[in-house]
């Protein structure tokens, strides 16, 4: 035996030197994790954002400089102007400019704090898949007290963040415990999250059905499109601000390129009956009933890139769910939605 | 006549697990193994998973429970007449009201458990759940099935000669080299060898030496078969290839051991190992380490030779029909709460490193497999300790009386903080034949030992947030929802 191992004692729980454990404890105990678990169902599907120097942003950065500066210029000009003409009209002009630079500067703030606020969702995330591959406990501690940090503003988690926190000090291994975060907190989320995907596609198919120009449908899916996003990310706890929204469309875009060749197999067949049927009837009606699906399936890639928790404890929300709601008549998804979600989740 | 016999047990098997299947189609039914040697804590999983499951314990990670989709639960009448009934309800009040331990199990005992729950998608269902206690010693004879009388004997003398054992060994081996095994049997010859060998497996059982490798297990817990012929042989120094005698001693011997292997061990194992659906091992693994590296050589040994007796893998159709099998097996370093939170995930490496062979074994048939640190009742807190050397993480509890450590004896009514040792990084250095990685009570150095696990009383029950108070346990939730988690989808 190595000298660097302690030896074994036992002291009266009174001396001074115990001290009880009431909190939780961290130890810079590094752990061994004999078997590593690889849960094959979960799958990182999420593209990494590469964090290496690009010639585009250089490109644009440099540009909104530019911009940026030829509009100093202009408003200083112009105040300068203001000033020679009348005194007066020059400090009103002044302050509106103060105003608006104030605005701007506010503007800025609050879209970094949005994407700073993303990038810690997008993190979290990533530590949680991994702590499910490997077990951590103390990462998964540490996952889950983030968590219920993101998620202190939400008052219907109040309940469960509550139970969760009753959990803190047990011995939980980390796996277990993400787990067990996702199901007492991100349930509720789900929910809401399927019913704002569902209610967004309806509202694309029946504007495409009805609407009297092709440009005009484009438009609002786009819209649409951008407004589920924003209200999805601040389901899951995101505060995005235009440039946050865009960055979402981004990856959301990017990970559909990367996922779609796999998800068009097993729901092809669904989609394209639903969308002959549709057709038959009216090319409009089909035409709508496409772009809802179209609505749908970024829905839920958008769950996927906001949600702070990769899904592992509850399924995934699959397409063939929301497309038969969305394919039934009316009337009829109150029940569907209100049932807790029986789908397989969706491989 | 052997290979008949064995086509016979597995007709009598697979007729049997074809009943159980059109049975099992209406009325779901999980038989859940529960393996470990003596004290490895098969009672007390038994009762905490009892009691937890029937007052709706605190188990944040057995899903259908925290969801709340367990509705009830509650005990069915015994379903075999000839088996006792498990005793919850006593070793419940020992653990809880009396805050003792259960006393060592004599008897084979079962105990059917009904889980009304409600699945994902709403159906209302009920799921069967059959628990069998048995006595860990007699564990030890599955091994013996595929051994001849000769092979069974050499090994026994062998072992006997070597290590920490022969210390042990020393009447029983001076009393076998005076008998002929040629010579016309004599009872009296017999019964004295049996007594002789009898004490010399009692003795390896000592806190110090902590032996595992004990077979026969009757010899140790006779049940109610003490002092009949099937218990009364003993190995003999067999002379190599010479036929012996019609009616001599060895051939006596022989049928006795025959005898014992039919009559006692393979109704054993029918009746309760053959036909599992899923199954979790129970290993203390903090004993063997107390006692020192022998002790551990040897658990592992234990552990292996039963483990190969084990029907393990995921069955398809046809096997479920004829050959069923347990399709998730989980490994359990038992008593987990003698040990700090931190040192759980080299505890759990001292298990697997002990049980790699089954765990390759049972990956291969296609069986899930995990390996973990269980506590089915903790008995302790946590703190740390500020010492010379830096901060000593530790656990405070009540050492049960007489229990000992750093040289003193406790009383089991005052709470002490105890550090049990650092257990080592690398698991692997301490199964390497012949090593002494780390010095035991069997060193015989008294209190100069490298680990040190003390026994601790029962704790008191713990107040939950809802619902009547339970008993705190370190993953058996986890346990639980690997085992049947699955089946209350």
């Amino acid at each position: 035996m190595t000298e660097s191992f302690r030896r074994p004692a036992a002291f009266q729980v009174d001396d001074p030197r115990v001290v009880v454990a009431e909190q939780q404890l961290v130890l810079s105990d590094s752990s061994e994790q004999a078997l590593v678990a690889t849960d094959s169902r979960i799958a990182d599907a999420i593209a990494n954002r590469s964090r290496h120097w690009r010639w585009g942003t250089l490109f644009w950065s440099a540009c909104s400089g530019l911009v940026l500066l030829a509009l100093g210029i202009a408003v200083t000009n112009f105040v300068e102007e203001l000033f020679a003409r009348t005194p007066a009209l020059g400090v009103v002009g002044l302050g509106l400019a103060a105003l608006a630079g104030l605005a701007l500067l506010a503007l800025i703030v609050r879209e970094i704090f949005g994407l700073i606020r993303l990038g810690t969702i997008d993190s979290l995330r990533h530590r949680a898949l991994t702590t499910i591959g490997n077990d951590d406990r103390d990462e998964g501690r540490a996952v889950v007290t983030d968590l219920l940090s993101l998620t202190r503003r939400m008052p219907q988690l109040a309940r469960a963040r509550h139970r969760l926190e009753t959990h803190l000090t047990d011995i939980i291994d980390g796996r277990d415990r993400v787990q067990l975060a996702e199901r007492e907190l991100m349930e509720p989320l789900d929910t809401e999250a399927r019913r704002l995907v569902l209610s967004a596609a309806k509202r694309v198919s029946l504007v495409t059905a009805v609407s009297p120009r092709a440009a005009i449908d484009m438009l609002f899916v786009l819209i649409n499109a951008l407004a589920l996003i924003r209200k999805l990310s601040v389901l899951y706890g995101g505060r995005p601000g235009t440039i946050g929204v865009l960055r979402l469309f981004r990856q959301v875009i990017s990970h559909l390129a990367m996922t779609g060749g796999v998800a068009v197999t097993d729901s092809l067949l669904q989609q394209i009956i639903g969308h002959g049927v549709a057709a038959r009837l009216s090319a409009r009606l089909g035409e709508g009933m496409l772009n809802g699906i179209l609505t749908a399936r970024l829905g839920i890639l958008t769950i996927d890139v906001t949600r702070p928790l990769p899904f592992a404890a509850l399924p995934r929300p699959a397409l063939n769910d929301l497309v038969g709601i969305l394919l039934r008549p009316e009337g009829r998804e109150a029940g569907d939605l209100g049932r807790s979600e029986p789908g397989k989740p969706e491989k | 006549m052997t290979l008949i016999s064995q086509i016979v047990e597995q007709a009598r098997l697979a007729a049997r697990a074809l009943a159980e299947f059109g049975g099992g189609l209406f009325n779901p039914t999980v038989r859940l193994g529960i393996t470990g040697l003596s004290r490895a804590g098969k009672t007390v999983f038994i009762t905490a998973l009892v009691h937890g499951l029937m007052r709706g314990g605190r188990f944040p990670v057995f899903e259908p429970l925290a969801s709340g989709r367990i509705a009830a639960v509650r005990l069915a009448p015994q379903p075999h007449d000839a088996v006792p009934r498990f005793d919850y309800e006593n070793h419940a009040r020992t653990l809880v009201d009396e805050r003792r331990w259960p006393e060592s199990t004599r008897q084979i005992s079962e105990l059917r458990l009904l889980i009304d729950y409600q699945s994902q998608n709403g159906a209302l269902r009920t799921l069967t759940l059959d628990i069998v206690d048995y006595p860990g010693e007699w564990l030890l004879d599955l091994p013996l099935l595929g051994k001849s009388y000769e092979q069974w004997s050499a090994e026994c003398i062998a072992q006997g000669r070597h290590g920490a054992r022969s210390g042990l060994a020393g009447s029983w081996l001076a009393h076998l080299v005076t008998i002929d095994p040629l010579a016309p049997a004599d009872e009296g010859v017999a019964i004295e060898a049996a007594r002789l060998f009898t004490a010399y497996l009692q003795a390896c059982r000592d806190e110090r030496y902590a032996m595992s490798l004990l077979p026969p297990g009757r010899f140790l817990m006779p049940g109610d078969l003490a002092g009949s012929p099937a218990l009364t042989f003993a190995p003999l120094e067999l002379p190599e290839g010479a036929e012996p005698p019609h009616g001599s001693l060895s051939v006596m011997m022989r049928r006795r051991y025959d005898s014992y292997r039919e009559v006692v061990v393979q109704p054993f194992f029918r009746e309760h190992f053959a036909r599992l659906d899923r199954q979790i091992v129970l290993v203390d693994t903090l004993a063997a380490l107390n006692a020192g590296p022998d002790a551990v050589r040897d658990l592992q040994g234990a552990l292996v030779s039963i483990l190969d007796c084990f029907r393990i893998g995921r069955g398809g159709m046809f096997s479920a029909l004829f050959r069923p099998r347990a399709s998730k097996i989980l490994f359990a370093a038992t008593k987990a709460d003698h040990l700090h939170h931190s040192a759980h995930d080299r505890l759990e490496a001292i298990l697997a490193q002990m049980v790699a062979g089954a765990i390759a074994q049972a990956g291969f048939e296609g069986a899930e497999v995990d390996v973990i640190a269980l506590a089915a009742v903790r008995a302790t807190r946590e703190g740390h300790v500020r010492g010379e050397g830096g901060t000593l993480p530790s656990i405070i509890g009540f050492p049960a009386p007489d229990e000992t450590a750093g040289g003193e004896t406790f009383d089991g009514r005052s709470e002490v903080a105890v550090f049990p040792g650092d257990l080592p990084a690398d698991a692997g250095a301490l199964f390497e034949p012949g090593s002494h990685a780390f010095r035991g009570l069997t060193a015989g150095c008294g209190h100069d030992t490298d680990f040190r696990f003390v026994r601790f009383r029962p704790p008191q029950l713990e107040q939950i947030s809802e619902g009547l108070p339970a008993l705190p346990h370190i993953r058996l939730d986890r346990a639980m929802q690997f085992l049947f988690g699955d089946r209350l989808q």
